[in-house]
């Protein structure tokens, strides 16, 4: 294990500030209370001591809220469309969580599948993950139910863990390799180190309270489709609001709109959700104008159509959307209460 | 009062006086309740009453069919009766099992407090006009006065008016209107410049989520004018622009019927002080109507109904 | 379930992004009823205009530049295609800014998308094409290819309905197709008015009324949902299996091309694993989700 290193936390800052000479840092910051991951002020390092998770994912730096595509405008020889100016630094994320990393690697899928999305590939690309691992879950993460876990390595480029005054650097990939090799202030972690932190990750598994049955749900689900009763129970106290689905890090459902000034305009994307009642309203019909529809088919999409289609489910237990409903509606209760297969 | 409830709700469904019990139970979270929508006696014991049953449930009284037996505080009874004068309810179609509210804590305001997480804490308890917040064993107390949400700060009338079944002892009025209104009083002492700045760096943040929109009462259209696409009248883009149109717009749609519950703020994720909007809107209604929503359930509702008489000095 | 392989449809391409949309032009509008247009247009550029291909069945996004776009079937047939067609239903915002284009006008153009007609399917067989309304305009690429290579296949039935004779869509084919001696057409409308002398009656009854054989043949049905869920168990009836009925599904599509979410049905996409799907592939979700 020579790859391992650890750094002195109060080396942080200065290894983010010679990491922004390359690229731009983004790190957890806090706006109006509201923790999300924000470009880096080049000072403040006092995210470190928060242990916990954003309130907006990560994804919304690769799949923002809003996103131009494309540019028009009317000429005399007809209409002229232009990419708008990609910003070509590379980006650097520091502090996202194994949950946030899983869901973007899940998120890979989707925009690599048949058709590469090129808006968010491109950022993908071009930046490098810095995880943190979780030491202190919330009662609302769920992580460990789902092949994940607070301190899991496997899709970030470099993982650190809090040993103390320190953090112990595990190198996940190449670009990680890359990006520390040369880093000051980082010194090779000894197997104490590398026991301490295991001791930490292991810490914080025992930490995580809410469990999934994901082996017994997996039966259940197909032979609960078509059970009305128990959808309209359990959807009965949902607002329709689009929280959960946005605040989400593996929903990514979004709609295209034009907008138009004075001859020349933008095409943009923005996120949508599926729990909105006019998402899959058509003029003559709507498929989904009941809330219990839509909110089967949120469920469903996670846990039983993702992983048809590829092999994983579409949840990775960060649990934002228990904590921030503003009606409590729970995903692991409705999944743990489906009807036993008869 | 728990009691007392568990018991009306299971005799009102036994009795088939009401299709539906709408009431709180205990959430997933710790100190966190969630609405509880059934047709089923035997759930009658999973009613609860506590410091933290925040949810307005009169919201689910236009989308329900059939009668309803509902749980309300004092500000929902309001949101019924504004219901009622929009002819959205009919008086006889709703069982108000009235919960005479002294204060609902706002767990955000608990934790700047205490400086820990709710997860992180052991027990949070009211003792009159103290909190008990119980921290890995340690106890530690507030005033009440700093951990209830503002609009329960500045409540009128806390015991319902309107009730079919009063749960329990009318509670005096908290008449601390200051605390209630903080946040406005700061906003209207800001030179102009530096309130639209405050408002666009707030709706900066907004996602477009319809939290807001989606658990107010008075919010009941069928289709939203953010949902149209011929005129289209503001874009879905998340940006502070249309973001702080929505929210205007959606203001003045519910001048009149909104009734100050302050559940558009206790919804938003990124901490939009929605009410200071609200509250102001409702004031200003007030100001120039003498007009106070939710109080009447006989009254005309304020904006739809004219009368020959009324000014026109504004009309130009 | 195996991931659609649609590398063969990814030829067209714009600056190799996935959401850029061609330039393209109207050259002709007919008026088929009072809210449906059919826009015939081409590429502007002119290579483009020589090398596009489809296959019927695929659908493509047209866009009024700062209205928006919308999901449109090209109802052109590929064997005839020195333009491409597709017909309009005036609706809502996109379609009543296409509605208010005239010639010349440039529109944008994505595609093409989707799945198509399994041709290797329908070859040798005695054909059964079954349409309501509007929903004739993805059959007619079909129904015209098939004509075109008349001798690859057996029988052909059309059997096409509408709401009422102001309603019917491609008069014009429908004339072409009865003076074909190869072909048996038989149309219908719900209800009729003073000047109809044919059959009424809904899509489905009628088909029960024709009763084509089910020996060696493939149905394939387009419509409004209802025309389809209720067409569905009448062919159940007349002995067609699960894989003997094909159908092109229409439901709210925005990107095309698998991403966005919204055109899901079950864990299928309609953008992307359909529009064409058989019986046996949406049995499951038809009457939740459809």
């Amino acid at each position: 294990m020579a790859d391992n290193r650890k750094i002195n936390k109060k080396d942080i800052g200065k290894l983010l500030s010679e990491w922004s000479k390359e690229y731009a840092v983004f790190v957890p910051s806090r706006e109006g209370g509201v923790a999300k991951m924000a470009k880096w002020d080049g000072a403040d390092t006092s995210f470190m001591n928060w242990y916990r998770n954003t309130v907006v994912p990560a994804k919304s730096i690769f799949l923002p809220p809003v996103e131009e595509m494309f540019g028009f405008q009317k000429g005399k020889e007809g209409y002229n469309i232009e990419l708008p100016q990609s910003d070509e630094r590379k980006q650097l994320i520091f502090g996202i969580r194994p949950c946030d990393a899983k869901a973007l690697a899940m998120l890979d899928m989707t925009f690599k599948d048949s058709y590469q999305d090129p808006y968010y590939l491109s950022k993908r690309n071009n930046t490098v993950l810095v995880g943190v691992s979780c030491t202190n879950p919330y009662d609302s993460c769920f992580c460990t139910s789902l092949g994940s876990s607070p301190g899991e390595s496997t899709d970030v480029d470099l993982m650190l863990t809090d040993i103390g005054d320190e953090f112990f650097i595990e190198v996940v990939s190449d670009k990680g390799k890359e990006l520390i090799t040369t880093a000051g202030g980082v010194e090779e972690a000894t197997e104490t180190d590398e026991a301490k932190a295991k001791q930490v990750k292991e810490t914080a598994y025992n930490k995580v309270t809410r469990k999934l049955d994901t082996e017994s749900i997996k039966e259940r689900l197909m032979p609960a489709f078509e059970n009305q009763d128990y959808w309209e129970k359990t959807a009965a106290k949902c607002i329709s609001c689009g929280i959960c689905t946005f605040l989400c890090p593996t929903c990514y459902c979004f709609e295209i709109n034009d907008e138009l000034v004075k001859g020349e305009g933008v095409r943009f994307r923005n996120w949508d959700s599926c729990a909105f009642p006019v998402y899959t309203k058509m003029p003559m019909e709507n498929p989904r104008l009941e809330k219990w529809r839509r909110v089967r088919q949120k469920v469903y999409h996670k846990y039983q159509f993702y992983p048809m289609n590829f092999s994983v489910i579409a949840c990775t237990g960060c649990g934002r959307c228990i904590r921030q409903c503003p009606v409590n509606w729970d995903i692991t209760q409705a999944l743990n209460s489906l009807p036993a297969r008869l | 009062m728990e009691e007392r409830l568990r018991h009306e709700a299971k005799t009102l469904l036994e009795q088939g006086k009401v299709d539906y019990i709408v009431g709180f139970e205990q959430g997933s979270l710790k100190f966190t309740t969630a609405p509880l929508i059934t047709n089923d006696k035997g759930d009658s014991d999973r009613l609860v009453i506590n410091p933290f049953i925040a949810n307005n449930l009169s919201v689910y009284l236009t989308e329900i069919e059939g009668r309803v037996g509902i749980v309300a505080k004092g500000c929902d009874s309001h949101s019924i009766v504004s219901l009622i004068q929009d002819n959205k309810l009919t008086r006889e179609n709703v069982v108000i099992l009235g919960v005479p509210c002294p204060g609902i804590i706002d767990l955000s305001k608990v934790e700047k407090l205490v400086g820990k997480d709710r997860d992180e804490l052991d027990d949070i308890t009211r003792e009159g006009s103290q909190v008990v917040v119980t921290v890995e064993g340690k106890k530690k107390d507030f005033p009440i006065a700093e951990v209830l949400f503002d609009n329960c700060l500045g409540c009128e009338l806390p015991t319902p008016q309107e009730y079919d079944v009063l749960l329990g002892e009318p509670v005096p009025a908290a008449v601390d209107e200051t605390a209630s209104k903080a946040k406005i009083e700061e906003l209207k002492k800001m030179p102009h410049e530096q309130r639209w700045d405050f408002w666009r760096e707030e709706f900066s943040r907004c996602i477009r989520c319809y939290a807001c929109r989606n658990v107010c009462p008075a919010c009941f259209c069928q289709r939203c004018f953010v949902e149209e696409s011929e005129p289209q009248w503001i874009l879905p883009a998340p940006r502070w622009q249309e973001n702080l149109m929505f929210q205007v717009i959606r203001n003045i749609h519910v001048a009149g019927r909104c009734t100050d519950c302050g559940e558009c703020e206790r919804a938003c994720p990124v901490n939009i002080p929605l009410r200071s909007m609200t509250k102001e809107m409702y004031n200003l209604v007030d100001e120039l109507f003498n007009f106070k929503s939710g109080m009447d359930k006989d009254a005309a509702p304020l904006m739809t109904a004219y009368e020959c008489e009324e000014a026109e000095d504004f009309i130009r | 379930m195996t991931i659609t392989d649609i590398s063969h449809r990814k030829k067209f391409l714009a600056q190799d992004n996935v959401y850029l949309p061609h330039i393209v032009v109207i050259e002709k509008i007919i008026e088929e009823t009072p809210t449906v247009r059919t826009f015939h247009f081409n590429f502007k550029d002119e290579k483009l205009k020589k090398e596009f291909t489809f296959e019927s069945g695929q659908f493509s996004e047209l866009s009024v530049f700062g209205i928006g776009e919308a999901t449109f079937c090209i109802s052109s047939s590929p064997t005839r295609s020195d333009h491409l067609e597709c017909a309009v239903n005036r609706v809502g915002k996109v379609t009543n800014a296409l509605h208010r284009l005239g010639v010349g006008a440039e529109i944008g153009f994505r595609g093409p998308y989707g799945n198509s007609f399994p041709l290797d399917l329908l070859s040798g067989k005695n054909l059964i094409f079954i349409a309501g309304g509007i929903g004739l305009a993805p059959l007619r690429s079909l129904i015209w290819n098939v004509i075109d290579n008349r001798d690859k296949y057996k029988n052909i039935d059309i059997i096409y309905g509408a709401r009422s004779p102001t309603d019917m869509c491609f008069n014009y084919d429908m004339e072409a197709w009865e003076k074909n001696k190869t072909v048996n057409m038989v149309t219908t409308v719900d209800k009729g008015d003073e000047s109809w002398a044919g059959r009424e009656g809904f899509v489905p009854q009628v088909l029960e009324q024709v009763a084509p054989s089910a020996s060696d043949a493939v149905a394939v049905v387009c419509g409004p949902p209802i025309m389809i869920r209720f067409t569905f168990p009448v062919l159940e009836k007349l002995g067609f299996t699960p894989e003997q009925m094909i159908t092109t599904l229409e439901k709210r599509m925005q990107c095309g091309v698998g991403k966005c979410g919204r055109c899901n049905i079950g864990n299928l996409y309609v953008c992307r694993d359909g529009p064409v799907f058989n019986y046996a592939q949406i049995k499951n979700f038809i009457s939740s989700e459809y």
